[in-house]
């Protein structure tokens, strides 16, 4: 176990914050290590999301986590979004600010999906550059999340796990390991997510992510809409003993239950932390 | 702009444009795929070069994966915006107004919350569409909603600042309104569909009536006041920086007993108290 090259804290166990859950907490005062907010959702408003954020982080530690940097977009790098970021952060006192290792559009346009990139020399190069350049901008290291995917590129000439670990590397950027995707992944590219994990970087790792999904069958979605399932469970063990322990966060973004479930449901990953810590003590 | 077709190995901007192109592409996966935009940039029976199969999935299925998640997010983000037009229009037809729209308007914003920016000027100009200008007025008014809703709060003219104008002062003072605030004319009665959705019942027929509507906010929660025309009139003119003797004077022409004129008092304080006012220039 290595602690992360930044010193970031382990915030300990927290939820995405979530406006069904904003009286609860507010009311409540919930026993929660730290919220991340989807970034995006803040930037623009100057009504009650931000008025209601503002309040949590006065309590919270609270951390950004955004969907639209599109790190690895052929598209120029759009500075008026990262200038909106960085203030942000600054406002939150947001400790990283995370985005994703994907591209969400080009020729000016947004999907607003995380697309997958090809794990080529060529798209690494790409993306090492881009990310150099938003850190300068950002005066931090941006933090990234491997993605869950669900197609594989031909072109493609190393695994994701060699990509992600090189592009932190080369980048020296930190990285938010999702543990669900890398699951996810796995089982709709049919390689083995130990073998991933074991390839990770430790002391790149800054944060975790856990999340339920939902198995189609022929593959499965990272939907967010669930508990989280056993055989994730089980590489978050596995995650734990490699990397050490890391902030850890629940997502739940659809059928998003009462608060108390979400809080539940992170508070497993607590006993698993605490089961991994005792194994190797 | 025009690029040879690739036959293997296409660079990244290249696979980025064709994977874009067949992710917004409406219809089937296999019509995105075959498109023209699609084709001119990786010709579709080279797919299997680009792509790969799994176990248990053909390329083309696996793009249809992300092909099939585009509509179904700028529908969930269309719907956010505008909940009571999808109430009315029902699933169906709202699916295909979002695909017609996002086609047209696809997002061009690092956020959702400007997909649906450009609605009430599609619906405007969909002049076919059945009812078009009853959901023009109504695409209007949840428009004015969701931008009031993230407008930046101010503080709200007090009574105190109000007392303070030397009586002189007041023929050429100017109300400044807050940012969180639209004022709205329309050819449709609107409310009765917004009313309709909060209270779970039946969306009421279209109606023709000129309405018009004041949205603002108030303590963080969105709010609305039904005006008459010459509330609107007043309204607006004092929103839109006429002094205030001339505003009111304008307004007193138009009210023909004392009764009436004693009504622009009223109008005046109920505005000043829920807080359409952010300041007064003297």
């Amino acid at each position: 176990m290595t602690d992360n090259r930044w010193s970031f804290p382990d915030l300990g166990l927290g939820v995405g914050l979530r406006t069904t859950h904003y009286n609860h907490i507010l009311r409540e005062q919930p026993d929660i290590g730290f919220f991340e907010i989807l970034t995006e959702n803040y930037l623009d408003t100057g009504g009650r999301p931000l008025y209601i954020l503002d309040q949590i982080a006065e309590s919270y530690p609270v951390v950004m986590h955004g969907v639209s940097m599109s790190i690895g977009s052929t598209d120029p790098i759009n500075f008026d979004y990262l200038a909106k970021v960085k203030a942000l952060a600054q406002r939150t006192g947001s400790l990283w600010i995370s985005d994703h290792v994907c591209w969400t559009g080009v020729l000016g346009r947004n999907t607003h999906d995380l697309l997958p990139l090809p794990y080529t020399e060529e798209s690494l190069k790409h993306s090492v550059e881009r990310i150099k350049v938003v850190q300068d901008y950002l005066d931090r290291p941006l933090v990234l999340e491997n993605p869950s995917t669900y197609l594989e590129f031909a072109d493609s000439d190393m695994p994701e796990w060699e990509f992600i670990a090189r592009m932190a590397e080369e980048a020296d950027c930190g990285l938010l390991f999702d543990v669900n995707n890398v699951y996810v992944s796995a089982f709709n590219h049919g390689f083995d997510p130990v073998a991933y994990i074991d390839a990770i970087p430790a002391d790149r790792v800054c944060q975790y992510h856990l999340a339920g999904h939902t198995n189609k069958g022929t593959h499965i979605i990272d939907t967010h809409n669930d508990h989280v399932l056993d055989p994730v469970w089980e590489l978050f063990g596995h995650t734990i003993r490699h990397v050490g322990l890391r902030a850890t966060l629940l997502e739940w973004d659809a059928d998003i239950p009462p608060f108390e479930v979400v809080h539940q449901e992170v508070l497993k990953a607590g006993e698993w932390r605490s089961k991994e810590i005792a194994n190797v003590a | 702009m025009s690029h040879e077709p690739q036959t293997v190995s296409p660079n990244l901007d290249r696979l980025q444009r064709w994977m874009q192109e067949v992710v917004v592409h409406p219809g089937t996966v296999e019509e995105a795929i075959a498109s023209p935009g699609a084709e001119q940039e990786i010709p579709s029976e080279n797919l299997g070069d680009v792509v790969l199969p799994s176990d248990s999935m053909t390329p083309t299925e696996r793009v249809g994966v992300y092909h099939g998640m585009y509509l179904m997010r700028m529908e969930e983000a269309l719907e956010t915006d505008y909940p009571v037009l999808r109430y009315r229009l029902g699933h169906e037809a709202f699916v295909g107004l979002v695909e017609d729209y996002v086609q047209r308007f696809p997002s061009r914003a690092y956020t959702l919350n400007r997909l649906g920016d450009h609605l009430p000027q599609f619906l405007a100009e969909e002049e076919d569409r059945p009812d078009a200008e009853f959901l023009h007025d109504l695409a209007r008014l949840e428009l004015a909603m969701t931008q009031v809703f993230d407008e930046q709060e101010a503080p709200v003219l007090g009574a105190e600042e109000l007392e303070a104008v030397p009586p002189e002062a007041w023929e050429t003072a100017v109300l400044r309104p807050i940012p969180a605030f639209r004022l709205l004319a329309f050819k449709h009665a609107v409310v009765p569909d917004l009313v309709a959705f909060h209270e779970d019942r039946p969306s009421p027929r279209p109606r023709r009536r000129a309405t018009w509507v004041a949205i603002y906010r108030r303590d963080y929660s969105v709010l609305r006041l039904e005006l008459s025309r010459a509330e609107h009139d007043l309204l607006k003119a004092l929103a839109g920086g006429t002094p205030l003797g001339e505003a009111l004077a304008a307004a007193a022409l138009k009210q023909q007993s004392a009764r009436q004129r004693a009504h622009i008092f009223k109008w005046f304080r109920t505005w000043v108290a829920e807080g359409l006012f952010t300041g007064i220039d003297t």
